[in-house]
């Protein structure tokens, strides 16, 4: 297995390419893994307290080997980066075709540094590369960018599929996301500022080469057993159906929402607590991303006749709303109307902005109007003109939007880093501490689900490597009260299932995250292994479509290792800015003020956090106290040479 | 004989084409109460709510609760009156 990587440096237009070779898929399996590790080599050379929006960060995109292979298990690209918006390790996964057509060129990787002098896009043509102007497309949004370039690039060698910034990311807002053929949403950590950081608008490929695959015949016979697997498994078929917003029932039963800003956890209104919009709004279902067995994606055109306020948004086509984009809006904003949820996911696409941020952002606003803590007069003087804020109302909260996206107002330029630092800077210039009311972990947004009930997510909150963050560790053993997993995983014991108790909790997130950054590296989509977690282990079935495509040949152990080298290279590079214990916790709400509704009345994290925090750090093998890796733990897995740069920077326990 | 209710969402609702059901059942285990909704509603029913592999519940992308929140499993023993709510574990997004 060898890869190329294509560097590119915008200060000086230099484009280089270099041979990933099979040493490096050997240390870091490919897609997020190798992304974490060119990050890590630049950060090496490069000072990693940089200001993220300066020529000195890096941006890198790429795409694992498992992607367009014809596996079936979904493609995505991951970029990986250091956040403007939370000043930590930033990476993000998008769907769309951008990524499978990107290994159709000469480049499955691409590192971006330095600041280009004026506004250009990147263009990849097979194996030509250019530095092109973008001058007309500066000031476009994401829809109308991917349009322009498809227009002006033509349809050979192939069609053109892009990765671009809307006006949000040439302002450098810091929760501005990158989008793929404008459709599917690169969205966590601020991807989108980086970009626009560097005066780059875009990315555009075109491509018509193949994919060496190291041994067809079990590739196809492994893609032929998915098949099977996927295509026998009715609850699939569900998930196709309704996608994610299948969740919304189910959370709406056990009290899983994240309304008015976590003040509650169930949707209010009627038909937008049941998932039966899909019905009505349903065209037909399509694969986000070429390589797909599932499908669940879907598109809805609204033709004015389904409420009130959809007549406002006649003729509107888009993606199904996924469920955290109505946690956000239903959630997080009390939006009652399924229309008015649909028009908030194709608008913050279109901005190329983080929902889930952007939500908490604003509700974080609006709860504090709710109790009567500011006036009509600081909203006045946050918008430059009088708003209700009113919960559910969609002006006010599109007003809230294009704030942000155009900076062009005091709100949009103290909440463009999301809710966290938006709430620091406005306690600071009201002389009140607002904090109790901001949603976040680890300086991360929250992601628009209640999590205070379970113990694995909060933890997950507290300890993910980008902040707040559920595909990370992703807590469904414990969600879904898994025992069978549970036994699987932790030698038959059921406790990691059992939301009452601690015990397994920690245990839980750090094997998932190991798994999880498989999945990542190997550049599939995590919901197929989420449908059936036991059956399409990443370690074991998918690591043997991993060996087919590259010829690298490991045990199920072998490869739970690698994944947990992925994980620490992520902590180390946050050790290295100086993040420790007190920085992997949960904000106030989550910490102290009890739930008052839903199943599970009267869940606070405080309940479990410390116990599972410290088990978490047991099972990595890392210092309780400090929460800084071991010179053991990392040399167990492999990363003596990392042990040492942390050893020399003070950011090694002791 | 008892009566346990079921509660049908996402595409345990489409399954059925109801909402909820009541079923009179012998034996009052959760496994029981899963034959008899199978029986009613068919094949893809059944494929939804039994892993033909074990013949046990499926627990692949559904989630099966009590009042209290709790997931069941096959043999747990229900009581008259009881309301298991049939949902699909899915997340995300
Ligand atoms: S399961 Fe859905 S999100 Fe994942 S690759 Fe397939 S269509 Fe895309």
């Amino acid at each position: 297995m060898e890869s190329r990587l294509l560097r590119v440096d915008l200060t000086t237009g230099e484009l280089k390419s270099e041979v990933i070779p099979h040493s490096i898929f050997e240390r870091w399996i490919g897609g997020s893994g190798i992304n974490n590790w060119i990050m890590w080599e630049h950060f090496l050379t490069h000072d990693i307290n940089c200001d993220p929006r300066g020529p000195d960060n890096i941006f890198v995109f790429g795409v694992g080997p498992l992607a367009g292979t014809g596996a079936g298990s979904g493609i995505k690209g991951r970029i990986t980066f250091k956040s403007p918006c939370y000043n930590m390790f930033g990476d993000s996964a998008g769907g769309g075709k951008f990524p499978y057509m990107l290994r159709f060129t000469a480049f499955e990787y691409i590192a971006i540094t330095g600041k280009s002098p004026k506004p250009v896009y990147l263009r990849i043509c097979n194996n030509e590369v250019s530095l092109e102007d973008a001058s007309h497309l500066w000031g476009k949004d994401t829809l109308q960018t991917h349009t322009m370039l498809r227009e002006e690039l033509g349809t050979y060698p192939s069609k053109v599929h892009t990765l671009s910034i809307s006006q949000a990311g040439e302002n450098q807002v810091g929760i501005a996301s990158v989008v793929s053929d404008a459709l599917r949403i690169h969205a966590r950590c601020g991807g989108g500022a980086v970009m626009g950081s560097k005066n780059l608008k875009a990315i555009a490929v075109q491509g018509n080469g193949g994919l060496p695959i190291a041994m067809p015949d079990e590739m196809l016979a492994w893609s032929d057993d998915f098949r099977q697997k996927i295509d026998s498994n009715e609850a699939v078929y569900g998930f196709k159906r309704r996608g994610t917003l299948g969740a919304v029932e189910m959370y709406q039963h056990i009290g899983s929402h994240f309304w008015r800003n976590n003040q509650g956890n169930m949707f209010r209104g009627g038909e937008i607590t049941s998932d039966n919009w899909v019905n009505k709004y349903h065209k037909y279902s399509e694969v986000c991303s070429s390589d797909c067995f599932i499908a669940c994606d879907a598109k809805y055109k609204i033709d004015g006749t389904e409420s009130e306020a959809a007549k406002k948004y006649i003729g509107e086509s888009f993606r199904r709303p996924e469920y955290l984009t109505t946690g956000s809006a239903a959630g997080a904003l009390d939006v009652r109307d399924w229309a008015e949820v649909a028009h908030w996911g194709k608008i913050t696409n279109d901005y190329g902005i983080d929902n889930q941020d952007l939500s908490c952002a604003i509700s974080f606003l609006m709860e504090l109007k709710q109790r009567k803590l500011i006036s009509d007069q600081d909203v006045a003087e946050l918008f430059g003109h009088e708003q209700s804020l009113e919960w559910g109302n969609m002006d006010d909260i599109e007003a809230c939007l294009h704030s942000i996206v155009f900076q062009k107002d005091l709100f949009g330029k103290l909440f463009g880093d999301g809710p966290y630092l938006g709430a620091i800077r406005y306690s600071e210039l009201k002389g009140q501490n607002f904090m109790k009311y901001a949603t976040y972990g680890k300086g991360g947004a929250s992601f628009t689900e209640e999590m205070r009930p379970f113990p694995t997510w909060m933890n997950n909150m507290a300890v993910a490597s980008r902040g707040a963050d559920h595909l990370k560790g992703i807590g469904l053993i414990e969600k879904f009260q898994r025992k069978d997993l549970s036994k699987i995983y932790f030698d038959g014991r059921t406790e990691a299932a059992d939301l009452t108790v601690p015990t397994l909790k920690g245990a839980s997130t750090a094997l998932i995250e190991n798994q999880v950054a498989l999945l990542n590296s190997y550049g599939v989509c995590l919901f197929h292994w989420m449908l059936d977690p036991s059956g399409y282990t990443p370690q074991d079935y998918y690591g043997k479509a991993y060996a087919a495509a590259t010829g690298i040949d490991r045990t199920p152990d072998e490869l739970m290792l690698d994944g947990a080298r992925i994980c620490n290279l992520e902590k180390a590079f946050n050790s290295r800015i100086g993040m420790r214990r007190e920085h992997d916790t949960v904000c106030e709400r989550w910490m102290w003020e009890p739930t008052e509704e839903g199943m599970y009345p009267g869940s606070v994290a405080a309940d479990m956090f410390n116990p599972v925090l410290d088990e978490y750090y047991e099972w990595r093998g890392w210092d309780k106290e400090s929460g800084l890796q071991t010179r053991k733990s990392l040399e167990a897995c492999g990363l003596d040479d990392v042990a040492e740069v942390l050893a020399q920077e003070g950011s090694l326990a002791k | 004989m008892i009566t346990v209710h079921a509660k049908f969402h996402s595409h345990f609702k489409e399954l059925a084409s109801a909402d909820e059901d009541s079923f009179l059942i012998e034996i009052p285990t959760v496994s029981e109460f899963a034959k008899c909704i199978c029986d009613k509603y068919g094949a893809r029913m059944r494929a939804m709510l039994i892993d033909p592999k074990t013949d046990e519940l499926n627990e692949r992308g559904t989630m099966f609760v009590n009042e209290k929140g709790m997931r069941v499993s096959a043999e747990d023993i229900l009581e008259d009156g009881e309301t298991i709510t049939f949902l699909v574990g899915i997340a995300g997004g």
